[in-house]
């Protein structure tokens, strides 16, 4: 076999693996295992192994995202993220559908820091749903609204999709960050505006909530919710300003968060102690995945797939933009089936040369643009994850039910992709700016 | 078996609370460095190359854990369409792949240190060597395999059992 055909091989071998229910990170590192010995030798293969495993686990860069993710689940087990969505419940509550774009709100901000869709929609999920039905949504309408809301967190600082692409393109996370925040926002008011228009036009699904007052809209505030968003701003603001690396921006977020929520009573030690595990096992989960990735990048980029296809892309008739275009049907037809954070390790070797050397796209813009595709792919029928997810917290609602709520939502996440597409001054606009 | 089922349950449970422990001494450790730092103008020497330790150990050391709650992400749902027995039995052929692969794994990552307790290679700023961390890796991997075993033998019984 030549190289590019083992490749071939190894890419064939990986999807069997997964449909087999391998864990993705061991399927990654196995392939990328025999690939480098059929290609080098078995000895060498394992140095790689064992060399990049390390190097992965111990890098500074790498170091931040267990720091974010550390103030994302402080943060959670406080309990802010219920009582984040009292209060923009109290804020937009009395318009029609309002709990359920209040969802998006809370599910942005979680999901940000949070940084995986589909804990994002199991866990607002779970906080948001039975809120809706004690108010009468439509369960079409607040199942879907969760599942699509769940997918918003990836685009907004600070996302852990956004951190790993950024090392693994040598891109600055800083400029990624501001790159993904006006589309992140955009697509965040598509969706709130999708809602509005459904609940407007048939009340009965999204029936409005009782006004408040601002006096209650500022008690809503109190408990810890102000303070933590303050720290929130002077990590992400300390970051922009060029004052912190990465992860100096993480670890100050983290302690904020854990000095102020247990000043302010939220946080006592056995819920610090949940947010240490759900923070170590989640890190343990990202940084195997990006050890994985790692070792079936080497394979792939030895195989030689990575020229070949851009050579091969280069050499086509086709104007840039149709084969961007074949390139992110791809990207929609595996997001189907895979995690976004997965898929973005596992395919940037493959396709970033290709779109961003060869093509001459826009590093961050293409950055954003995959990420939403894949955003796009978790909750298309009929394999959507984050549909099968939000299943699973409401068991009640049938799954035609939430796939049939999901359709609006659908056309929004399109149409705003096609804004990004026409307008990449969209997504380039902020960073230009630094 | 019942025993050694709980003894790597615990084992990796007691791992995984140690690695908290260490992930927020990182945090407080950066945190330390960003005040002297930018207080009094005298950052901790170090600190780039810690974190860096630190974060290899917290990670090796929660790797297991997080296998034993099956939280590395995998695809389930296009296996969980075939009958319950073929699952069980391709539960078994993953299974036996991975304890193999991972315990490969664990294995080499200890050779690699040992090549460094032998070439004493260390950090250019504190001169501290790299081996112990590495170490701590390969036994993080040691104890993620024999979680691993232990769900083989819980399919292999499912198997049997039918």
């Amino acid at each position: 076999m030549s190289p590019f055909e083992s490749g071939i091989v190894g890419v064939i071998v990986f999807f069997v693996l997964l449909i087999l229910k391998m864990p993705i990170a061991y399927a990654m590192s196995l392939v990328g295992f025999l690939g480098l010995s059929y290609l080098v030798s078995p000895s060498t293969a394992f140095r790689v192994v064992a060399r990049e495993t390390y190097a992965t686990f111990s890098s500074y860069s790498l170091s931040v995202i267990p720091m974010f993710v550390l103030m994302g689940f402080l943060a959670f087990h406080s309990g802010i993220g219920t009582r984040l969505y009292a209060f923009v419940y109290k804020l937009i509550g009395h318009m029609p559908g309002g709990l359920a774009i209040a969802t998006q709100a809370t599910c942005a901000i979680f999901g940000a820091v949070c940084g995986s869709n589909t804990a994002t929609a199991a866990t607002i999920g779970a906080i948001a749903l039975p809120e809706m039905k004690k108010y009468d949504y439509a369960p079409s309408l607040s199942t879907a609204s969760v599942a699509a809301g769940g997918a918003l967190g990836v685009l907004i600082p600070p996302s852990v999709i956004f951190i790993i692409y950024g090392i693994s393109t040598e891109q600055s996370i800083e400029m990624l960050f501001l790159a993904g925040i006006i589309p992140g926002f955009l697509l965040m008011a598509f969706y709130m505006f999708t809602i509005y228009y459904l609940a407007r036009r048939n009340p009965s699904i999204g029936p409005a909530g009782p006004k408040a007052s601002w006096g209650e809209r500022f008690k809503a505030l109190r408990g810890g919710l102000w303070e933590v968003l303050v720290v929130f701003a002077i990590s992400l603001g300390g970051l922009f300003a060029g004052w912190f690396t990465p992860t100096e921006a993480g670890a100050v977020g983290a302690f904020g968060v854990l000095v102020l929520t247990a000043l302010a009573r939220t946080l006592n030690f056995e819920k610090f102690r949940r947010a240490l595990t759900d923070s170590t096992r989640t890190t343990a989960m990202i940084m195997l995945l990006v050890a994985g990735a790692v070792i079936f990048g080497r394979f792939i980029a030895m195989s030689r797939i990575p020229f070949e296809l851009a050579s091969w892309a280069g050499g086509l008739a086709l104007p840039p933009a149709a084969v961007m275009a074949i390139i992110l049907s791809i990207y929609l037809v595996l997001g189907f089936f895979i995690d976004a954070l997965a898929l973005i390790l596992l395919t940037i070797p493959i396709f970033y040369p290709v779109a961003v050397t060869t093509l001459g796209y826009d590093p961050l813009w293409f950055g954003v643009i995959i990420v939403m595709v894949v955003a796009m792919g978790v909750i298309t029928p009929p394999v959507g994850m984050n549909v099968y997810i939000i299943k699973g917290v409401a068991k009640d609602v049938p799954l035609e039910v939430i796939f049939k709520g999901i359709w609006p939502f659908l056309i929004a996440l399109i149409a705003c992709i096609a804004l990004l597409i026409m307008f990449p001054q969209i997504t380039t606009f902020l960073p230009g700016l630094f | 078996m019942e025993y050694f089922t709980r003894f790597t349950a615990k084992l990796s449970t007691y791992l995984d609370r140690a690695a908290g422990w260490l992930m927020v001494s990182v945090m407080l450790l950066v945190v330390s460095n960003v005040l002297s730092g930018g207080i009094l103008n005298s950052p901790i020497l170090g600190t780039y190359e810690y974190v860096g330790f630190i974060t290899a150990m917290f990670i090796g050391l929660s790797i297991a854990y997080c296998a034993l709650q099956d939280f590395h992400i995998a695809v389930g749902f296009l296996l969980e369409k075939l009958p319950p027995r073929i699952q069980r039995i391709v539960d078994v052929l993953t299974g036996t792949v991975s304890l193999v692969f991972l315990s490969l794994t664990a294995w080499h990552i200890a050779n690699y240190a040992r090549s460094m307790v032998i070439t004493g290679e260390v950090s250019p700023t504190t001169r501290t060597p790299f081996y112990p961390f590495i170490y701590v890796v390969a036994f993080g991997f040691l104890v993620l395999s024999l979680v691993v075993l232990s769900k083989l033998i819980e399919s292999i019984r499912k198997v049997v059992k039918e």
